[in-house]
């Protein structure tokens, strides 16, 4: 594969990991400003409550103490959240997000003030001396309970904040046709990104007053929502982003700037804020839990009739992104089969939960769990193979989606799937208590914003008078290969090596507008952005090169800093016709062309969704794969143990194939966290698990080893032909687990972690049965 | 506002002193791993830090008279690593190998696992099945507590506001086979749901002896008494192992929380209390 | 409040300072400028801020700096440098074992001392031995891929 490129595709070398292993790279805690104020959150430790008394004057008068803010001090506290495309089924949005909360706490870990002093001990002293009264208000928990008329409303009178459906041919004539029908409750936990590094960073106020904040930014456009608070004009505060300790859609909401745009604007010094391991449980969104109803038919020779699904998430006590994960789970809730009469409806109901936001994954795993269940049950029910089930009704390039979108390019699912299962190789034997089993699951997820979004990204090229190059883009590197992929791109293109392409990134006074780090966007987008800024450069030095040689452009190459003709360029009749990079770079600069470019590259944009109906495209495309998996479930105590692991996706076309296996390696591995042992707990509002001994990810004993199966379509939208893995690797980890736990002990898994308890109790059953 | 002190005593009459000045405001620190989280985490905002780490007096592996005898302060890798251990309780060594993760276990102690009274020290059901004592010093002398009498309720020892522990002692079993099984969340480190420790003494598949002690399913880790006469005398196999264990059930009181229901506990007591036997007695796969 | 003179070697270099009694290892090496040493958790529930002393990897928040003194601290920067690599950190690097890189040092001391240990080990005891160290980017793949690579190699120290 990827034979006519000198970089792209190859294992090409990350361009920070040696700086990574030496311990050089600067992450948002290490940085530190002179006259640095340290600053803590005061939070809630009520789910539902109204605020009668708070009193800062104790913590202000404590020596060292700086500056002490409530609600009241923040210039604009509070924000209407609009949701584009919200349905008037519904009515309008009427959650208003607050900095800092005023009269009101809707949630356990809320924030309620600010305190900045001279060092950290003291800021937490400070703390301790607010006073705050609370009176109680009615609660609710349960999602389910809190979208009925009588339970106790969130923000205004209706704690449904949003209603997707898709309605495709005729439901109740797909079922009649149906010889096998599945229906099933499952249940998805609310998971926890547990990036290893806290969010923190650093702000101060510049000689231009401008108001900067260095931190970890999954999406360095916040500074608009930090100008919006401080009511200041968006060019004066600029947002400087990190290399981030991970990411995962944790970094992606506001976490740290806003508090560290009001400490510096209010106190005029510098100013640090990193949260605690404490904080970061109780103060930033987890994945929406879900509720998922689903009802599924099949002809008897393996032919999907039907498909209906009902979803309800749980939006915790804000809204953030949950109406759009909800319409990534509605989009995707049919997996990628094609299936002739579908039916889903979808709620996102407000609770005195956290709330609930972005997480890799975003809305297509929760409803992959639950489709990849109900195709496993319908193969067995059919009693047929469950590949060959699939394969039946695996969606195809040209195919309609239930929301009436063509697939563009292809979808080599019957291939991900066969390798995936190929790759377990040969099955192991278990025990009296031990038994075996096996299971695969295959699952779609779009990259890119979705297309209402409007999406852009650009970046800006050049080459340097010695030919080398610089690239200027805003985006953020999460530790995925952000810039790498950047750099690849570019010296493919300009014929350099990798050393010679430099990335200036993150900055957003700095670096050209590039977006987010979501959405598995990035290479998608800013890939793009900078294979055109890079191709335009590239014509600027050809053309030039055109006109000094005499030389049609078309017949030049690029090449290792030279300029030869395309054909025969080792022939000496040639030689006399070759251009070194540098020289062609001065003839630009003698007549003021400079060889530089600033490309914007657009998604495809479609109008936004105007009712609760989605029947129009949503997304640019999809990536498409399988996961499977071997485990080993002990029928006495329930426990699982993962014998066996497979992930195989058609990623169009690698940039850095190491990266593309560590983007499927840890994707799985979170998946496999969320399917096992992952729960974020809140018992009546109060989280239980939020440290990282209650919280239980996946440690290196959890896992077995993972092959990876990258596949090469070459038939994405990004660069080169590349698909999107961030997110779509995470999505069919959870099923393909139950659906192996499924094998081994006959007995199916409905709510997500598979607990040792949870198989125990469903064993039990079978057994009273 | 934090106030702490920090003492390091050279020698085990500092120690003592200090502790018998100070009662409880001493704060013990060999590892630390407890300690250090109640600090960071704000729960525990003075006292004087009394740092036994490197105290010569607390470590020491060593056999006497029958007896394993391990140092307060001896981590959990020293024992683990120990030549005496390997050669005279390699049930011990075995057992360790699922306490915490390997960086702990640089750093944690025995001493420092029961010293708190939590019905989840992987230690306690080991301690228990071995028979071991606990040796208290104070300023007025020395006192052996036999283990079954160290755990007075959740959260408190039998050790006194005075006292500090300074030695394990473990008699050395002539005869007979230990299993330790700990049921957690996770195969890397995680608090056990439930933990279970068997030393069978058997004659083929007839018990001589056994002794039975469980971790999670009451506000102290236990020894199964009932369950041990019931087991005592029988001829087992793979039908009446699981049917006798089922008598652990009457002998705990789990309580739900958020690592696991009380039934749950409950019935995978009983599961786990027959894999171990069945272990003793070679006859897990 | 008590502050307490205390002077520890790190890296094989001496380093004093007036700490609180309280002041934990990882407290103590990042006010000292030694921010290779990452504060994940404080806790002892991540690993991230694993340092070598006296040849076992622990988690620096676990212990007290006052604990230390005549010990040898050693951090990620005593390993290699630029132009020359140790070769575990050459083994991340060639594996692409790193991702956002947040928990690597802490997971090479771990797998340092680890190899010092137990020069060739197999996948299982690697496992085994980084199971304090959380990564939640790589799967771990590639992080067992690199240590079993140093320790084929059988040139390790």
């Amino acid at each position: 594969m990827s034979e006519q490129y000198r970089i792209i595709g190859k294992r090409i070398g990350g361009l920070d990991e040696k700086d990574k292993v030496l311990g050089n790279v600067i992450f948002a805690e290490d940085y530190t400003l002179p006259g640095m104020l340290h600053a803590r959150v005061f939070r809630s430790t009520r789910a539902s409550a109204l605020i009668k008394r708070l009193d800062l004057t104790r913590a202000k008068a404590l020596d060292g103490v700086v500056c002490v803010l409530s609600a009241e001090d923040v210039p604009n506290n509070e924000s209407v959240k609009n949701v584009v495309g919200q349905t008037t089924e519904v009515g309008l949005l009427e959650a208003t997000n607050q900095v800092l909360a005023r009269d009101r706490v809707r949630f356990y870990g809320e924030a309620i003030a600010l305190v900045a002093a001279e060092n950290l001990d003291i800021a937490e002293e400070a703390l301790e001396l607010i006073e705050i009264e609370y009176e109680d208000l009615p609660a609710i928990f349960d999602p389910l309970e809190a979208r009925k008329p009588g339970a106790p409303k969130i923000h205004g009178d209706n704690n449904i904040i949003s209603a997707w459906k898709i309605r495709k041919g005729d439901i109740e004539k797909g079922f009649a046709q149906a010889d096998v029908i599945v229906e099933k409750s499952y249940r998805t936990p609310r998971q926890e990104h547990a990036h290893i590094e806290p969010e923190s960073g650093v702000s101060w106020i510049d000689d231009m007053g401008v108001v900067n904040i260095r931190y970890a930014a999954q999406v360095i456009e916040h500074y608009r929502d930090v100008a919006a608070v401080l009511g200041l004009p968006d060019s004066r505060v600029r947002v400087i982003g990190t290399i981030i300790g991970g990411g995962f859609g944790g970094k992606e909401d506001i976490t740290v700037e806003i508090f560290l745009g009001l400490l510096a604007w209010k106190s005029g010094r510098p100013v640090k804020l990193t949260y605690t391991r404490e904080e970061m449980g109780f103060a930033r969104h987890k994945r929406p839990p879900y509720y998922l109803h689903y009802k599924t038919g099949a002809t008897k020779d393996g032919k999907l009739t039907a498909m209906e699904a009902k979803l309800v998430s749980d939006a915790g006590a804000y809204v953030y992104l949950s109406p759009w994960i909800l319409i990534y789970s509605t989009v995707h809730a049919t997996g990628p089969y094609f299936i002739p009469n579908v039916k889903v409806d979808a709620n996102s109901v407000l609770t005195n939960n956290i709330m609930t936001s972005a997480f890799r994954g975003f809305g297509g795993m929760e409803v992959a769990f639950a489709y990849e269940s109900q195709m496993d049950e319908l193969a067995r029910k059919l009693t047929m193979d469950p590949l060959e089930f699939r394969k039946k009704n695996f969606l195809k390039k040209g195919d309609e989606t239930a929301n009436f979108q063509t697939i563009t390019s292809e979808a080599l699912l019957p291939e991900a799937a066969s390798k995936a299962l190929a790759a377990l190789g040969g099955k192991g034997k278990g025990s009296k208590h031990k038994k075996v089993g096996r299971g695969f699951a295959c699952s779609w997820q779009s990259y890119g914003r979705m297309t209402y979004l409007h999406d852009t990204s650009n970046a800006w090229v050049n080459l340097e008078m010695d030919g080398s190059s610089v690239v200027r883009s805003g985006i953020p590197d999460l530790g995925g290969g952000q810039r790498e992929s950047l750099r690849a791109i570019v010296a493919e293109i300009l014929g350099l090596k990798l050393d010679e392409v430099h990335v200036i990134s993150t900055d957003s006074q700095v670096t050209p507008p590039a977006g987010t780090v979501t959405a598995t966007r990035a290479l998608y987008m800013s890939g793009n952005a900078a294979r055109l800024a890079a191709e335009n450069v590239r014509k600027i030095i050809l053309d030039q090169a055109s006109a000094m040689v005499g030389v049609a452009p078309e017949k030049l190459k690029l090449k290792s800093k030279q300029v030869y003709l395309a054909e025969n360029q080792a022939g000496p009749e040639n030689q006399a016709k070759k251009l070194s990079l540098v020289e062609v770079i001065k003839s630009c600069a003698a007549q003021g062309k400079i060889p530089q470019s600033l490309a914007t590259f657009k998604a495809p944009f479609t109008e936004p969704i105007t009712t609760d109906l989605i029947r129009d495209p949503v997304f640019a495309d999809f990536t498409f794969g399988a996961q499977a998996a071997e485990v080993e479930v002990d029928t006495e105590t329930g426990e699982v143990k993962l014998l066996k692991y497979s992930t195989a996706y058609d990623i169009g076309q690698a940039i850095n194939l190491n990266r593309v296996e560590g983007q499927m390696e840890g994707g799985a591995a979170q998946g496999i966290g969320f399917g096992l042992m992952e729960d974020y707990i809140e018992e009546e509002g109060i989280p239980l698990t939020w440290n990282l001994h209650e919280y239980l990810v996946p440690t290196s004993k959890d896992l077995p080893d993972i092959e990876t199966v990258v596949l090469e379509s070459r038939s994405g939208k990004g660069p080169f032909g590349a698909k999107g893995i961030g997110e779509p690797a995470i999505t069919a980890a959870a099923p393909a687990v139950i659906n192996a736990i499924r094998d081994a002990i006959g007995v199916r898994i409905y709510h997500v972690p598979a607990t040792a308890e949870r198989i125990f109790r469903a064993l039990k059953g079978k057994r009273e049965k | 506002m934090k106030n702490f002190k920090y003492f390091r005593p050279k020698n085990l009459d500092e120690l003592l002193a200090i502790k018998n000045e100070l009662k409880e405001e001493a704060r013990l620190l060999a590892g630390g791993s407890n300690l250090l989280v109640y600090i960071k985490e704000g729960s525990l905002k003075s006292g004087t830090l009394v740092d036994i780490g490197s105290l010569a007096a607390l470590k020491g592996i060593r056999e006497k008279d029958g007896y394993l005898e391990i140092g307060a302060a001896e981590t959990i890798i020293d024992i683990m690593a120990s030549p005496v251990v390997s050669e005279k309780l390699p049930f011990l060594r075995e057992s360790l190998r699922v306490f915490a993760n390997p960086l702990i276990r640089n750093i944690s102690t025995v001493a420092g696992n029961i010293a708190e009274g939590s019905p989840i020290a992987d230690t306690a059901p080991l301690l228990l099945v071995l028979n071991s004592e606990v040796v208290a010093a104070s300023i007025t002398g020395r006192r052996n507590i036999p283990i079954d009498d160290f755990f007075i309720s959740l959260g408190k020892t039998e050790i006194k506001a005075n006292e500090v522990i300074i030695t394990i002692r473990i008699p050395i079993p002539e005869t007979g086979r230990g299993k330790f099984v700990k049921l957690g969340l996770r195969k890397g480190t995680s608090c056990s749901v439930v933990s279970v420790a068997v030393w069978l003494i058997a004659n083929g598949r007839g018990v001589e002896d056994i002794r039975i002690a469980l971790g999670g399913v009451a506000p102290l880790p236990l020894r199964a008494v009932k369950t041990e006469a019931l087991f005592r005398g029988k001829i087992l196999n793979e039908h009446n192992i699981g049917e006798l264990a089922l008598e652990v059930t009457n002998e705990i009181t789990p309580i739900t929380d958020v690592r696991g229901g009380a039934a749950y506990r409950s019935e995978v007591s009983a599961a786990l209390l027959s894999k171990a036997v069945r272990e003793c007695l070679g006859m897990e796969e | 409040m008590e502050l307490y003179e205390v002077d520890l070697m790190v890296n094989n270099r001496a380093v004093s300072a007036r700490i609180k009694a309280e002041t934990t290892l990882l407290d103590f090496l990042r006010e000292n400028n030694f921010i290779e040493v990452k504060r994940g958790c404080s806790k002892g529930d991540c690993g991230a801020c694993t340092v070598i002393i006296d040849g076992r990897p622990v988690p620096s928040c676990m212990t007290l700096a006052l604990q230390c003194p005549g010990k040898k601290i050693y951090t990620v920067k005593s390993l290699g440098s630029w132009d020359k690599l140790h070769p575990l950190q050459q083994a991340f690097v060639d594996h692409e074992a790193v991702q956002c890189g947040f928990c690597t040092p802490g997971m090479l001391m771990t797998a340092k001392a680890f190899l010092s240990d137990q020069p060739h080990p197999s996948r299982e005891e690697i496992r085994e031995a980084i199971s304090g160290n959380l990564c939640r980017c790589t799967g771990y793949q590639k992080i067992v891929d690199a240590i079993e690579s140093v320790g084929k190699g059988g040139e390790y120290e």
